[in-house]
Order: C-alpha cells, then sequence, then structure tokens
C-alpha cells in the first residue's frame, strides 16, 4: 500500500468553523476514494514566502492517508486544484508508513546537532594538536 | 602555515541524517544564499547523494509557499 501525504493552504481570514467544514469536506471526499485517512491536523497560520491569490499569510493543513482507487484519486486531486476552499495544495508520496501525530513538529533540532558538532570539531582540533607537537 | 584550507565536510553525515522533509525549512535555510538560489555543492560540501534530496526537498518547499524561488528583499 502506498501513502501520501498533502499539504495545503487555506484563507487565513478562515474561523475555526470554516477551518473545521473546509477539512470535513475533504475527508468526505477522500474516503469517497477508498483512503484511509491517518492524520489531518492543522499545522497554524504562516507567512507565505510569495503572494498567493493576493495573500501574504496562510494557514497550512496537513494529511497523511494510505491510497485507494486511482481514479478517483486524480479525480480528487483535480477536485483540489479547482476548489475555491484551497489557495494551493501538494500531494506527495512518501516511503514509510507516517506515525499518528498530534501536532506537525517537523523542525530538526540543530541546535543540539550543532553542539554536538562543535564538540567534534573540538575534539578533532585537540588530536590535531597532539600530532603537530609530536611532529615538532 | 600561511593560510589554512578550510575543511569541507558533508553538514548530513556529520549529524547523521538520512532523510530529508521539505516541510524542515530551518534546515534547508542553510543550503540557500540570500537571494534564495540552492548553493551548488562545492560551496556547501555535501555529499552527491545528499545534495540530490536536498535540492528536492527545496523545490518542494518553494511550490506549496515555504520557501522563495527569489528572495531579493523588496518586501
Amino acid at each position: 500500500m502506498r501513502y501520501y501525504e498533502i499539504l495545503y493552504i487555506v484563507n487565513p481570514n478562515f474561523e475555526r468553523k470554516k477551518i473545521d467544514d473546509t477539512m470535513k469536506e475533504i475527508d468526505n471526499r477522500l474516503t469517497k476514494t477508498q483512503s484511509k485517512i491517518i492524520n489531518h491536523i492543522v499545522w497554524g497560520k504562516k507567512k507565505l514566502a510569495y503572494t498567493m491569490q493576493g495573500h501574504k499569510y496562510g494557514t497550512y493543513i496537513l494529511v497523511h492517508y494510505q491510497g485507494g482507487n486511482k481514479d478517483k484519486l486524480d479525480e480528487f486531486d483535480s477536485w483540489l486544484k479547482l476548489s475555491d476552499l484551497v489557495i494551493r495544495h501538494m500531494i506527495v508520496r512518501i516511503e514509510k508508513e507516517p506515525d499518528v501525530l498530534e501536532k506537525v513538529d517537523n523542525e530538526s533540532p540543530i541546535e543540539e546537532k550543532e553542539g554536538l558538532k562543535s564538540e567534534k570539531d573540538k575534539i578533532s582540533k585537540e588530536k590535531n594538536d597532539e600530532e603537530t607537537e609530536g611532529v615538532e | 602555515m600561511a593560510f589554512q584550507t578550510r575543511r569541507k565536510y558533508c553538514f548530513f553525515k556529520e549529524n547523521n541524517i538520512t532523510e530529508i522533509d521539505y516541510k524542515d525549512v530551518k534546515l534547508l535555510k542553510r543550503f540557500i544564499n540570500d537571494n534564495g538560489k540552492i548553493m551548488p555543492r562545492r560551496v556547501t560540501g555535501t555529499s552527491a547523494k545528499m545534495h540530490r534530496k536536498v535540492v528536492s526537498a527545496i523545490k518542494r518547499a518553494r511550490t506549496i509557499g515555504l520557501m522563495p524561488f527569489i528572495d531579493n528583499g523588496s518586501e
């Protein structure tokens, strides 16, 4: 079975209820394609890198699902493209089965890793120093 | 010595990262310059395998508006 991920942007001025309605509509359409929805969560309001349809901000929503009927999924894709509810969407295939998420947290903790890296550098530098001392 | 050559290293190998997510903008920002262009491998020192993954992730992020195609600071 193939797993897919949709990230779509809705109007940032939508109220909570309108967002829920949109999500429900998409849920309904997706289940009609015999797909199994794993996650459907709001990522949050973000500033767009460039304006889309006159919007500078957008609310990002993430969906993970297990693929169903291919023809119906193609139809669903074109419906999303034509729909007024969604500013933009992107469907991506993912290799592994996605975990069930409470919230989207995709930022890798680089600070920690940088800490590790600098430590490594220090160690290697110390080694180098020792080596050069030995040579001298 | 008069000058030291800068050691190049693959950021991903150094940090044991094997998969790159296009939603991880903070990570991908390291691989673009001020204008939003993808930096070449000879500058970043990334391995060929991971560079291909970085490129596709940046392009996906651009499509969905998480990263700029061009960033000339006009806003």
